[in-house]
C-alpha cells in the first residue's frame, strides 16, 4: 500500500514538472513508464488488490456423464470410490457439539465457490441428481418404509435434497420407481349416467340457434297503437320515411322502442 | 393372503387383550374386510362424450381472454349428479366434458391417491418400463385409484395390463379383486389359468371357471358338447382339454396327477 502510494506520489511530482527547469530525475521518469526502475529490484508488474485482478482457478471441465448420468453409477470408477455401499455413507457433517443442526447446509456451491467438506452429491462432479439414474435415487430411500431419507441423515444440503425429492416424484411418475400405491375402496355409485348433468338435455324451445337469450335482444315490432299515438304527437316533425314499420338501419340512431 | 404386507414407517407393535367374545367381533370385522378388498370394480362400457350446450349469447363475444367453469360445490350432492359448466371465450355456455368434470371434481372434493391431471405413467410408452419391473398389481392399483371405471383410459390401461399380464403368467394369484377380470381374457389364456386354479385350488374352481367360459362363448367347440352330454367335473376338464389344442399336454397331466390322489386317497 505504502509502496503504490509512493508510486502514486513520483507520478504526481513527475506530471507537475514541465518545461526547461524540470528536473533530471522527472524528466527520465515522464520518458519512462510509472514504474520505479531505481531503487527497487525488478518485479511482477505491481497490482492493485482487487477481486478482478486476483487469479482464478481455472473452471472444470464438463463431466462426461452429463447426458446419460446413470452409466456412471456402473462404471469402474465408482466401484472403486464407493464399491457396494450407498454415496452417503461415512460421510461426516462438521458441527459444533453432538447433536447436529437438524437441517444441512443451504448449498454447497455459494456464489461460485465450493464450501470446504461438500455434501456426498456435491463432491463428486459425476453425480447428476436425474430422474432417469434410478439406481442413485434409490439409494436416497429407505429399503424398509419407502421414505425419502432425511438430509441429516444422509448428509446432502438443502438445495440437492430438493432436487433428490424432485427427482423421485418424477421417477415415480414415469414409472421408473416403485411407489405404495394407497389402497382405494371400488367406489359404489350408480353408473347409469341418465342424470341431466351428464345425460344429454334437450335445447330449450326458445333457444334456436342464433337467437338471443332474452327476446328485448332482438328487435322487436313495436305495437301499432304506441305507433299511431307518436305519430300524432310529432306530426309536424316528422321525416318522411319509406318503410316506417321496418326495423332501424345501424347508421340511424335507435330511439324509442 | 388378501392382506399382504404393506412398506410403512416403522412403528413399534400394538399388543391387545381380548376376551373370547372381543377376537370373535374382530375376527368377523377382519372377514369383513377382506370381502371388501376382494370386490371387482365394475366393468362398464366406455362413457359417451357430453357435448350439451346450454345458451349461446353471441355478445359475449370478445368480452373475456379466459373460460369459466362454474362447479356445483354442494357437499351432499353425488359427484355423478353435480352440474359443471363452462362459458367460453365466444359466448357459448356449455356442460363441461368428462375429463374437465374429473379435474375439477379432484380439485374440489380430492380423494386419497388420485392426482389433477393423471400421472405420465398411464401412457403406452411409460407402460413398458413398469411391465419390464413386473409390477402389475401395482399398476392396476393405482389405475383403480385414478380413473373412474368407465373412463376410456381406465379400460385401455387395464385391459392391456390384463392381457399382458397374463401372457407373463403374473396375475394369476386368486387373491386381488382383479381375478375375475382375468376371465374376460379368456380366449387366449384359459389354458395356463386352467392348469393353475386346477394345482391350486381344486376340481370345484376349474369346473366353475369352464363354465364361466362356456357362458362367455357358447359357439366354441368344448361348450357344444358339454351341453350334448351334459359333462360334469373331470368329463368337463377332459373334453376341453381334447378341444383346446393349446398346452394339451399340461392339463393331461395335471388330471393325471388328480387322479391319482384321488385313488390314494380313497384306498387309503
Amino acid at each position: 500500500m505504502a509502496l503504490a502510494g509512493g508510486v502514486a506520489l513520483l507520478r504526481l511530482a513527475a506530471g507537475g514538472l514541465r518545461g526547461p527547469g524540470s528536473l533530471l530525475w522527472a524528466q527520465h521518469s515522464r520518458d519512462a513508464t510509472a514504474t520505479p526502475t531505481t531503487s527497487l529490484p525488478p518485479q511482477a508488474p505491481l497490482r492493485f488488490c482487487s477481486r478482478q485482478d486476483a487469479p482464478q482457478p481455472p473452471p472444470a471441465p464438463p463431466s462426461p456423464y452429463q447426458e446419460q448420468p446413470w452409466e456412471y453409477l456402473e462404471s469402474e470408477e465408482y466401484h472403486l470410490l464407493y464399491g457396494a455401499s450407498p454415496v452417503w455413507l461415512g460421510y461426516r457433517r462438521n458441527h459444533k457439539g453432538a447433536v447436529p443442526p437438524q437441517r444441512t447446509r443451504k448449498a454447497c456451491l455459494r456464489r461460485g465457490k465450493r464450501v470446504g467438506n461438500p455434501c456426498p452429491i456435491c463432491r463428486d462432479p459425476n453425480l447428476h441428481v436425474h430422474f432417469r439414474n434410478v439406481k442413485l435415487l434409490d439409494q436416497f430411500i429407505c429399503p424398509h418404509s419407502g421414505v425419502i431419507l432425511h438430509p441429516t441423515h444422509t448428509g446432502v444440503c438443502m438445495k440437492q435434497h430438493k432436487l433428490l425429492t424432485k427427482a423421485i416424484e418424477q421417477a415415480q411418475d414415469h414409472g421408473l420407481l416403485w411407489l405404495q400405491v394407497p389402497y382405494v375402496p371400488v367406489p359404489r355409485e350408480d353408473f347409469s349416467n341418465q342424470h341431466p348433468a351428464i345425460g344429454r338435455t334437450p335445447p330449450a324451445p326458445a333457444l334456436a340457434p342464433g337467437s338471443y337469450w332474452y327476446p328485448w335482444y332482438e328487435w322487436q315490432q313495436p305495437p301499432a297503437a304506441a305507433v299511431a299515438r307518436l305519430r300524432r304527437l310529432y306530426k309536424g316533425f316528422l321525416k318522411e320515411e319509406a318503410r316506417p314499420d321496418a326495423p332501424p338501419a345501424p347508421s340511424a340512431e335507435p330511439k324509442g322502442e | 393372503k388378501v392382506f399382504k404386507p404393506v412398506k410403512m414407517e416403522l412403528k413399534p407393535p400394538k399388543y391387545k387383550l381380548m376376551t373370547e367374545a372381543q377376537l370373535e367381533e374382530a375376527t368377523r370385522k377382519a372377514i369383513e374386510e377382506a370381502k371388501e378388498k376382494l370386490r371387482m370394480p365394475p366393468v362398464l362400457k366406455e362413457r359417451e362424450p357430453i357435448d350439451d350446450v346450454l345458451a349461446e349469447d353471441k355478445f359475449l363475444e370478445g368480452t373475456e381472454t379466459t373460460k369459466y367453469v362454474f362447479t356445483d360445490t354442494t357437499y351432499s350432492v353425488p359427484h355423478r349428479e353435480r352440474f359443471i359448466v363452462v362459458r367460453e371465450t365466444n359466448g357459448v355456455l356449455r356442460k363441461a366434458t368428462w375429463e374437465e368434470r374429473d379435474r375439477m371434481i379432484q380439485i374440489f372434493f380430492p380423494k386419497e391417491g388420485r392426482r389433477v391431471i393423471p400421472p405420465v405413467v398411464f401412457k403406452d410408452e411409460n407402460l413398458v418400463a413398469v411391465f419390464q419391473q413386473d409390477r402389475h398389481e401395482d399398476l392396476l392399483n393405482r389405475c383403480i385409484a385414478q380413473f373412474e371405471p368407465d373412463s376410456p383410459d381406465y379400460i385401455r390401461v387395464s385391459s392391456l395390463v390384463i392381457s399382458l399380464g397374463l401372457e407373463r403368467s403374473r396375475l394369476i394369484s386368486g387373491d386381488h379383486r382383479l381375478c375375475v377380470h382375468t376371465c374376460f381374457f379368456i380366449p387366449y389364456r384359459l389354458p395356463a389359468i386352467l392348469v393353475i386354479s386346477f394345482v391350486c385350488c381344486g376340481l370345484d374352481d376349474a369346473t366353475s371357471l369352464i363354465t364361466l367360459y362356456h357362458m362367455l362363448h357358447p359357439e366354441c367347440p368344448s361348450a357344444k358338447e358339454t351341453k350334448e352330454g351334459n359333462l360334469q367335473g373331470v368329463d368337463m376338464i377332459k373334453v376341453f382339454a381334447n378341444t383346446e389344442s393349446q398346452k394339451e399336454g399340461y392339463i393331461q397331466l395335471a388330471l393325471q396327477a388328480y387322479e391319482e390322489t384321488m385313488a390314494t386317497s380313497t384306498a387309503s
